[in-house]
C-alpha cells in the first residue's frame, strides 16, 4: 500500500492472556492467548473514511482503542504523518491526544455524571490551552454547540448529562472531540445506541466535521449498509485480522472473501425483490483463543479444503487496491465470482 | 446549590432512617453548642454531695462518687464523643479513599501491594492494637482519635478499591484519557468523586464504631483522664453500681443513643446514595 499515507498502521497486534486456571503446564506448552487484534496493517489518507466491519468480538473495538492508545499494542505501531505514535506518546502525549480523537459507542456514559456540560466541555479546552481565558472558552463552546444544532446553547451548558437525550449527548461528544482539531478520528459504532430517527443527523454531522477538518476517519460498525454509504474504503475483520480490504463499492458489490460474502448475504436489503443467495455459515461462533494454524475462518467456511487448515493464506491482490486474504481467491482475472459457481 | 438542597430534601423525605439520623445529629450538635447553657452544674466541679440520687439537691440525674453532676457530665461528654467520632472517621475515610482509589485505579503491582495491605489490616485484631498503642504512647484523647482512625481505614479502602476497579472501565474515564488527562487528574476528578458515596456511608457508620471504641478504651481505664467521656463514667461508676445505679445507667444510655444515631445516619446515607435503592431520578 502507498507510503504517503497520512495514517499507517503497521502489524498492530494485541494479545490478552487467557486465564484458564492452569498453574502448571507441560514443557513447551504455550500459554493460551486471546488474540483480539492479530496483525492489522492498513493505511489511511487524509480526508479518507475507512469503514471497519465484522461481527461482534472480531476485534473492531479493540482496534479502535489501540489506535487512540487507550491500550498499548502487544506489537506493531501506528504512524501518523510518518511519525511513530509510540514515540509521540513518550515525547509529547498532549500532542498525540490532539491528533487522534475517538467518539465512543455509548453517549450516556461518555460524560462524568456529576458535572454540567459546561464544566465537561471546559476541561479539554483548558487542558490543551485553547482559548485565552474562561470567557473566551465559553464563547468557543457556545459557538460549537450552536453550530452543532444544540440550541439554546446556554440551556444545554447548564444541564447534567442525564438530562439530555442520546442524540444530544453524541453530538456533544463529537463536538468535544473536534475541539482539539484532530487529524485522525476513530468513531467506534457512534450511532448503534441511538434512536434510528437521529442516526442520520449524527452521521452527517460527524462526516461534515471530518470533511471540514480534512481528517482521516475510521468508522467502526457492524451496520454494513451504513458503512457502505459513508465510507471510501472498507476493511472486513474476522478474529482480529483483516480478511478483505478495498473500496466500499468493490467490497460490497463484489466481495471475494467467503466471510465477506456470507456477511453481506445475510445483511437485510431495502429492495425486497433483490435476488440474493443467502449463505449460512456453520459452526460455533469462534473464540480468538489460539486460533490457527490455518485460515482462522476455515472451520466455518463453506469453501474450505484441506490446505486451508494448514497455513494462513497470503493476501491476494485483485486490482484497484482490492485485497482478499483467502487461498481460494484466484480468479482476479475472471471477475465473475459469486458463491454459487465457486461452490461447484 | 438549589438543586442540591432539593435533592437533600427529597432524600430526607424518602428515607426514615436518614431522617432519624439527621435529626439526632442536629440535636447532638445543639447540645455541643449550647452545652454550657444546658448543663446545670460545672461537670469538673467536685461538689459536696457525693452519690446523690437523681433529683436530689437540684442534681437532675444525681451525682457520682466525687460529687460531680451526672447530667452535666453527660452533656459535656457529647463533645468528646462527637470529636472522637468525626476526627477518627475522617482520618479513616480519607486514608481509605486515597489508598483504595489508587489501588483500584492504577492496578498492577500497586494494586497487589495495596490489597495485601488492606487484608493485613483487616486481619489484625484492631482493638488490641489500639489498646497496645494507647498504653504505650499515653492515653491523650488525640492519640486515641488518631489510632482509631489509623486502624479502621481498611474497610473504607476495600470499598473504594472496588469502586475504582469498576469506574476505570467506564466510558467517561476512557474519554478523559483520550482527551489527554493525566492519570492523577483522572483519579482525582473522575474516580474519586464518582466512587466516594458508598465510602461516605460506610465512614458514617464507622463513626458509631469509633464512639464505641473510645468508650471501651475509657471503660478499661485507658481513656484520657482530662476529658469527660461516657466510657469513663461507666468505668468509674461500676463499683457503685449497686448503690448508685444512675452513674452507669445514664451514661450507658447516652452511648447507645449516640451510636444508634450514627448508625441510622450511615445506613440512611447508604440507602439514599446507593443507586439500587434510589427510585427513578439519579
Amino acid at each position: 500500500m502507498e507510503n504517503n499515507a497520512y495514517v499507517e498502521i503497521r502489524g498492530l497486534q494485541k494479545f490478552y492472556p487467557h486465564k484458564d486456571g492452569k498453574i502448571f503446564r507441560k514443557p513447551g506448552e504455550e500459554k493460551p492467548l486471546v488474540k483480539a487484534v492479530d496483525g492489522v496493517s492498513l493505511s489511511i489518507q487524509r480526508g479518507e473514511i475507512l469503514g471497519v466491519i465484522g461481527e461482534s468480538g472480531c476485534g473492531k473495538s479493540t482496534l479502535g482503542r489501540l489506535l487512540v492508545r487507550l491500550e498499548d499494542p502487544t506489537s506493531g505501531d501506528v504512524l501518523i504523518d510518518g511519525v511513530s505514535t509510540a514515540q509521540m506518546l513518550k515525547k509529547d502525549p498532549k500532542h498525540f491526544r490532539r491528533q487522534v480523537q475517538i467518539v465512543f459507542q455509548n453517549p450516556f456514559d461518555t460524560f462524568t455524571p456529576r458535572d454540567t456540560i459546561q464544566k465537561i466541555l471546559l476541561r479539554p479546552l483548558k487542558h490543551h490551552n485553547i482559548g485565552k481565558d474562561t470567557e473566551e472558552r465559553l464563547e468557543i463552546i457556545r459557538k460549537a454547540l450552536e453550530a452543532g444544532g444544540l440550541r439554546p446553547a446556554e440551556d444545554i451548558m447548564s444541564r447534567y448529562p442525564h438530562e439530555l437525550s442520546g442524540g444530544q449527548l453524541q453530538r456533544i461528544s463529537i463536538i468535544r472531540a473536534m475541539f482539539l482539531n484532530p487529524g485522525f478520528i476513530i468513531a467506534d459504532e457512534p450511532v448503534s445506541m441511538l434512536d434510528v430517527s437521529v442516526r442520520a443527523e449524527i452521521i452527517n454531522m460527524l462526516l461534515d466535521l471530518a470533511r471540514n477538518h480534512n481528517a482521516a476517519l475510521v468508522f467502526i460498525s457492524h451496520d454494513i449498509a451504513l458503512t457502505r454509504y459513508i465510507s471510501d474504503n472498507i476493511a472486513v475483520m474476522y478474529l482480529g485480522r483483516i480478511v478483505e480490504y478495498g473500496s466500499a463499492d468493490e467490497v460490497i458489490r463484489n466481495p471475494q472473501h467467503p466471510y465477506t460474502r456470507a456477511l453481506i448475504s445475510n445483511c437485510a436489503s431495502v429492495d425486497p425483490f433483490e435476488t440474493r443467495e443467502e449463505i449460512n455459515i456453520e459452526g460455533e461462533p469462534p473464540t480468538p483463543i489460539n486460533p490457527g494454524p490455518g485460515c482462522y475462518f476455515a472451520p466455518r467456511c463453506y469453501m474450505a479444503t484441506e490446505e486451508c487448515f494448514q497455513k494462513y493464506p497470503e493476501p491476494v491482490d485483485l486490482g484497484n487496491g482490492h485485497y482478499a486474504v483467502c487461498s481460494k481467491v484466484n480468479c482476479a482475472a475472471c471477475g465473475k465470482c459469486n458463491p454459487s459457481n465457486s461452490n461447484a | 446549590m438549589k438543586r442540591f438542597f432539593n435533592k437533600t430534601l427529597s432524600a430526607l423525605r424518602s428515607d426514615a432512617q436518614l431522617r432519624v439520623g439527621v435529626i439526632g445529629l442536629a440535636l447532638l450538635f445543639l447540645i455541643v453548642i449550647f452545652g454550657s447553657v444546658i448543663a446545670t452544674h460545672d461537670p469538673y466541679f467536685y461538689g459536696p454531695d457525693s452519690l446523690a440520687a437523681p433529683g436530689q439537691n437540684g442534681h437532675l440525674l444525681g451525682t457520682n462518687h466525687m460529687g460531680q453532676d451526672v447530667f452535666s457530665m453527660l452533656v459535656y461528654g457529647v463533645r468528646t464523643s462527637l470529636m472522637v467520632a468525626i476526627t477518627a472517621s475522617m482520618i479513616s475515610g480519607v486514608l481509605g479513599i486515597i489508598i483504595g482509589g489508587a489501588g483500584g485505579y492504577f492496578g498492577g503491582k500497586v494494586d497487589v501491594v495495596i490489597s495485601e495491605l488492606i487484608n493485613v489490616f483487616l486481619l489484625i485484631p484492631t482493638f488490641f492494637l489500639i489498646m497496645l498503642i494507647v498504653s504505650l504512647f499515653g492515653s491523650d484523647i488525640r492519640n486515641v482519635m488518631i489510632v482509631i482512625g489509623l486502624t479502621t481505614w481498611s474497610s473504607n479502602a476495600k470499598l473504594m478499591r472496588a469502586q475504582a476497579l469498576s469506574l476505570r472501565e467506564r466510558t467517561f474515564v476512557k474519554s478523559a484519557i483520550a482527551l489527554g488527562e493525566t492519570k492523577l487528574q483522572v483519579l482525582v476528578k473522575y474516580i474519586l468523586p464518582n466512587g466516594i458515596f458508598p465510602v461516605v456511608a460506610n465512614t458514617t457508620r464507622g463513626m458509631a464504631g469509633a464512639i464505641l471504641t473510645e468508650a471501651s478504651l475509657s471503660f478499661l481505664g485507658l481513656g484520657d483522664p482530662n476529658v469527660i467521656s461516657w466510657g469513663q463514667m461507666i468505668y468509674q461508676g461500676k463499683q457503685y453500681i449497686t448503690t448508685a445505679w444512675w452513674i452507669t445507667a445514664f451514661s450507658g444510655i447516652a452511648v447507645i443513643i449516640t451510636v444508634i444515631i450514627f448508625y441510622m445516619l450511615g445506613d440512611g446515607l447508604n440507602h439514599v446514595l446507593n443507586p439500587k435503592y434510589s427510585q427513578g431520578g439519579k
